[in-house]
């Protein structure tokens, strides 16, 4: 019971960062049905960046904004220079743009930068552990959890509250309508890239201080963890993003401290099996989030 | 076999068109270096013709073939290696791997085998989750696939060698010579255009340009997918063995990422729908690439060329390569998404260059005589779409020799009956049962192939032709399915069909280039291909105007009796109902308000009130 | 003039859905647009609104061309539409859905806007804050037809209000109609229901296959006994 509790806290820690991304990719895929396998490139960007930053000797507490600003600032050029000339062009088109910026991104720093692994100093306190009663927590995982939760809450309100987000989520139901409403949508995806570009940033730091070093390849993983959850929450569901992101998470840890440790190394094997396996079943999605019924 | 010479031409051709530029290359530029590039070309040509026959027929995009090539190269590595090789590599290698061995030729074969059982568990999926919820989350699951099958090969270093030590070959026993080479890089072509050619390969381009229209023709596109996958992949595998053997080893990150982009990029820029276009894109990209990678490594000199002065070393690097591939992906996608060639393909240009014009075959008579008792019912039929009530005990009858017409306001739910009645979407209650040449049959919620095996074909309200198909191939496609399900003593070929429709002038122009009217004829033509007990017709003149409409009427009876069938036409045409029916159903509301002679319904209040509406509180 | 529509021609692919067709709408007036399906009723509407690019003829709006506006524009300019089939947001509150409608206007006058339509629509004012999915069909076209009003249009143009309701619910939508236009604004609306809408509209016109057959006075046209070969038939007119 405990161990569960233990790997339960520990995947949610991991689920976050997850959850972040993978709602970044449900933004943009829910407003112009863009798979954007361009995503992780965000991260590679931004891990540049702190490169430099770090260069300079600046610290985390001034690395981090800074690399929100740059993921945001990378998502919206990429969106002026690339996407906006495949705006309704067929899913396949968009995804296959998407998968070449992710090659001219990471060849364009092997040219820049160089091809090897650049690396930077974690923060000191990251792999410190508090104890609460039996459980032994990483504050890692709970200044995640925490960061996210803020996250969420400021985008839901950004996505409840605002006119942008109400405009967003109009846009994402039905363009044309949303059009004829009046919603403007050249502002539209650039807010929404701007968005992704924003949850990406906070979701890049951590991934960042957890991995101390980066290199052009580096946005695949974070890309591909951030597509399969927002396609376990089924494409274009914001909630089932968040949600997808954290099973994600919690179902890496669970299996890597459960399954015998030679089939552990396997975890990411596994879970992209399970993945490939339970969409066979369920291609909506795993988690369906509730509609209201047409009518 | 007189179908079988184009392709096998085509084939022939362009294998002497590559080798000949290979070879060319060689020539000018000697040396190992030049002799490696173009073995390489050769080998990514058969893996790159062997993607395009998935993704060419069925227009479902795999990120996954690299993993069958990585299954298959591993498997190859496996059996041809050396047991002694293996030994100080996977000593501990399970079921005995390490002490297996057998001959290059028989590893491949073994090669084929692994890879394509393995697509096969994997079609299922494919097929079920693309049939459900369209193509990304196929395409997704391909991409799973590709990171499964890295995970494992660089963590289950008992069999793969693990991430960097791989397997290897030792020294001398490598591919030494290009006759396998170049055996397999002409079955590839060969197999790839017969397969386009070939009845499944049609049905599964059917299938790629309109998955909805192709099951209303009868055709399973899961079925055709899957076959297009197996062979597929089995050409991948062959590739993949010989890529493996030529570089003398395997590592996990030979058949990963960097694999999947070039070779994706390769079909993409030369024309994913064509292999020709895969083997132009193969070329191209293959040469661009090495001018990029030598002005990258080299500097300012290529080829003798000097660029001296031109302040450009800052691209002249490491990467520039990688760069120019994703510049290739993204501004094809930007400014030519189909590619090079999008569908044009060398052996159709053959044949169509080297036949003579036939004259169009003589009208066929009217299915005449035996006269069939086909009966169509659909009894209280009821939908519930959400709350919306569409069909609130709709009914209907036809019987073959027949003209039925279904009328009524907007909203009314003619579409919708018609829709039950091809299985494309199910009643809430009520039954559909089809009397006809193949006896009695409850066709209710029964799939939409299987309800136009049974005899029931459709047309649709917002013409769904198979557009980047010729106007013969359209029908001919129906025509296979008939021939395979629906046998009939008195065939009425393709071309005749074709011919009927006013069409034979036109017959090797795709369906998109055809004008409205034509269009609606051809999909007239291509429902009649499938020898249906009953032809249903879905505003068969929406668009038209009056005068063509008119000449719709004998169009229309014209096809149901030269296939004879009866007929269900919804129009909101009355002077064309009138024109044309023999008996008519008005409905509003979702159910019938009257039936009757379209004389009779003319003069009904009823309809008139239902038309135009009711004065005020009525 | 508030609205000149002349010479219009739009083609979906090879198909002209609409052919050459000219109508004025003056300030003020309740016009009908009346005729069977794909007679090109909603082809004219979306190519007003902006959703479709002509592929010859001008639109004028207030005497200035807006000829293949974006529909933003045009809703910025004035023209509002109520789509075919509502088209509502289902996943977003009756209230979200008022406020997408008043996206164009400042936000401070956007409160007393929706205290307006809360008037106008008893029925919504119950439901403010249900996922718009939940409505019923003829609350649904109210919120669709107050989500339009929302922008403070100058032309309101209406797609088939009353499709698909119970006709209990078509004397709501035409009374609701009546009501509008009794307030002073200029309406176009295609309706299926031709007598009822004759009996209101000021003016009308008839399409047939893309092409305009009639217009005249909704009671000139209300009188004809031949309107429905005219209508359906395609009788010469």
């Amino acid at each position: 019971m405990t161990s569960l509790l233990q790997n339960l806290i520990d995947g949610l820690g991991q689920g976050s960062i997850y959850a972040l991304l993978a709602l970044g990719v449900a933004v943009i895929f829910g407003v112009m049905h863009l798979l954007n396998f361009a995503h992780g490139e965000l991260i590679t960007v931004s891990g540049y960046a702190a490169v430099a930053a770090f260069g300079s000797n600046l610290s985390w507490w001034l690395v981090a904004p800074l690399i929100i600003v740059v993921s945001i600032v990378t998502s919206l050029v990429i969106e002026r220079v690339a996407f906006s000339r495949v705006r309704g062009a067929s899913e396949f088109t968009q995804l296959l743009t998407s998968f070449g910026i992710h090659i001219i991104v990471s060849a364009v720093l092997i040219m820049s930068v160089g091809a090897s692994v650049k690396t930077f100093a974690e923060p000191p306190w990251i792999f410190d552990r508090i104890d609460v009663g039996p459980l032994s927590l990483e504050k890692f995982d709970l200044l995640v959890i925490a960061v996210t939760a803020v996250t969420l809450a400021a985008t839901t309100w950004l996505l409840q509250r605002t006119t942008f987000g109400l405009s967003l989520r109009a846009a994402a139901a039905d363009f044309d309508t949303a059009r004829l409403m009046g919603v403007d949508s050249d502002r539209v995806i650039r807010g929404a890239f701007a968005l992704s570009g924003a949850l990406a940033g906070v979701a890049g730091i951590f991934w960042l201080m957890r991995a101390g070093n980066t290199d052009p390849s580096a946005g695949i993983d974070p890309m591909l963890k951030g597509v399969l959850a927002a396609l376990i929450g089924g494409l274009g569901s914001l909630r089932g993003a968040v949600l997808g992101g954290l099973a994600l998470g919690v179902a890496e840890v669970l299996l890597r401290s459960q399954l015998p440790s030679s089939v552990a190394v396997l975890t990411d094997a596994v879970v992209f099996g399970l993945i490939a396996f339970l969409f066979i079943f369920r291609p909506q999605g795993l988690i369906t989030v509730q509609h209201a019924e047409r009518v | 076999m007189k179908a079988r010479v184009f392709p096998l031409a085509g084939a022939a051709l362009l294998f002497v068109g590559i080798v000949g530029v290979g070879l060319l290359f060689e020539t000018i530029q000697g040396g190992s270096a030049a002799e490696r590039l173009v073995t390489a070309m050769f080998i990514n040509a058969i893996i790159v013709v062997g993607i395009q026959i998935y993704i060419g027929n069925t227009g479902v995009f795999s990120f996954g073939h690299i993993g069958f090539a990585a299954i298959a190269g591993y498997a190859f590595a496996l059996f041809a290696i050396d047991p002694s090789d293996k030994a100080g590599r996977i000593a501990d290698a399970p079921f005995g791997l390490a002490d297996v061995s057998a001959s290059v030729p028989v590893a491949v074969l073994i090669a084929v085998v692994v890879s394509v059982v393995i697509a096969a568990i994997v079609g299922i999926g494919l097929a079920r989750s693309g049939a459900q919820s369209g193509a990304i989350a196929a395409t997704v699951i391909t991409l799973a696939l590709l990171f499964v099958t890295h995970e494992v090969a660089r963590s289950w270093s008992d069999v793969t060698g693990g991430e960097r030590a791989g397997l290897t070959f030792g020294i001398g026993e490598t591919l030494d010579g290009r006759v396998a080479v170049y055996g397999a890089l002409f079955a590839s072509l060969a197999i790839a255009l017969l397969f386009a050619r070939s009845g499944s390969g049609r049905l599964a381009k059917a299938g790629r340009e309109d998955a909805l229209a192709a099951r209303a023709m009868g055709i399973d596109p899961r079925v055709q997918q899957t076959i297009a996958l197996l062979l597929s992949v089995a050409v991948v595998a062959v590739g993949a063995s010989l890529r493996v053997y030529e570089v003398g080893s395997i590592q996990p990150g030979q058949f990963f990422f960097d694999y999947t982009l070039l070779t994706l990029v390769m079909l993409v820029v030369g024309g994913r729908n064509s292999v020709t276009g895969a083997v132009v894109g193969v070329v191209t990209i293959t040469f661009v690439r090495e001018l990029a990678r030598r002005l990258g490594s080299e500097g300012f000199e290529v080829f003798g060329l000097g660029l001296d002065g031109v302040p450009l070393d800052w691209v002249f690097r490491e990467g520039l390569p990688r760069v120019v591939l994703g510049l290739a992906m993204v501004g094809f996608m930007i400014w030519r998404s189909k590619g090079m060639l999008d569908d044009w393909e060398l052996d159709e240009w053959l044949r169509r260059r080297f036949t003579s014009d036939q004259e169009a075959p003589m009208p066929a008579e009217a299915h005449s005589g035996t006269a069939a008792s086909n009966q169509l019912v659909a009894r209280d039929v009821i939908v519930d779409f959400g709350g919306f009530r569409a069909l609130n005990g709709a009914e209907m009858a036809a019987s073959s020799g027949e003209v039925v017409g279904l009328i009524g306001p907007n909203g009314a739910g003619k579409t919708t009956l018609v829709n039950v009645i091809t299985g494309m979407v199910p009643p809430t209650s009520g039954v559909v049962a089809l009397d006809g040449q193949q006896g009695e049959i409850d066709l209710t919620s029964a799939a939409p192939y299987k309800v136009a095996r049974a005899g029931l074909v459709r047309t649709f309200q917002n013409l769904r032709l198979f557009s980047s198909l010729t106007v013969l191939e359209n029908v001919e496609v129906s025509k296979l399915v008939a021939e395979s399900h629906r046998p009939s003593e008195r065939d009425v070929g393709a071309e005749e069909l074709v011919a009927a429709a006013g069409l034979w002038e036109h017959r090797d122009r795709r369906a998109s280039e055809l004008d409205y009217g034509n269009s609606r004829r051809l999909e007239l033509a291509r429902a009649a291909a499938m020898n249906p007990d009953f032809l249903l017709l879905d505003e068969p003149t929406s668009g038209m105007s009056d005068s063509e409409s008119l000449n719709m009427v004998e169009h229309v009876r014209g096809m149901a009796e030269l296939v004879g069938a009866g007929v269900v036409v919804i129009d909101h045409d009355l002077q064309f109902i009138v024109g044309i029916c023999d008996r008519v159903y008005c409905l509003d509301q979702g159910s019938v308000i009257a039936e009757g002679t379209p004389d009779e319904i003319q003069a009904d209040p009823a309809v008139q009130a239902a038309y135009l509406g009711s004065a005020a509180n009525t | 003039m508030l609205l000149e529509v002349d010479n219009l021609t739009t083609q979906y692919g090879s198909i002209a859905a609409l052919r050459s067709v000219s109508l004025t709408v003056a300030e003020g007036e309740l016009i009908g647009l009346i005729g069977p399906n794909g007679a090109g009723k909603t082809t004219l509407l979306n190519t007003v609104a902006g959703l479709l690019e002509p592929a010859t003829g001008s639109v004028r709006f207030k005497g200035e061309d807006v000829t293949g506006r974006a529909p933003d524009a045009m809703l910025r300019a004035g023209v509002a539409l109520v789509p075919e089939h509502r088209r509502i947001f289902v996943d977003l509150t009756v209230v979200e859905n008022l406020r997408i409608g008043g996206v164009t206007v400042p936000a401070k006058e956007r409160e007393p806007l929706l205290d307006e339509m809360a008037e106008l629509f008893p029925v919504l004012r119950d439901k403010w804050t249900t996922q718009a999915g939940f409505l019923s069909g003829g609350e649904a076209q109210q919120l669709a037809i107050a989500r339009a009003l929302m922008s403070r249009p100058q032309l309101l143009m209406m797609d088939e209000p009353s499709l698909g309701l119970a006709p209990i619910l078509v004397d709501v939508v035409f009374d609701l109609i009546v009501k509008l236009r009794d307030q002073g604004r200029t309406l176009v609306v295609v309706e299926q229901n031709a007598a009822r809408m004759l009996e209101v509209a000021d003016r009308a016109y008839v399409l047939r296959s893309g092409e305009l057959v009639v217009e005249g006075t909704g009671a000139e046209l209300g009188a004809r006994d031949d309107l429905f070969k005219t209508f359906v038939a395609g009788g010469d007119a």
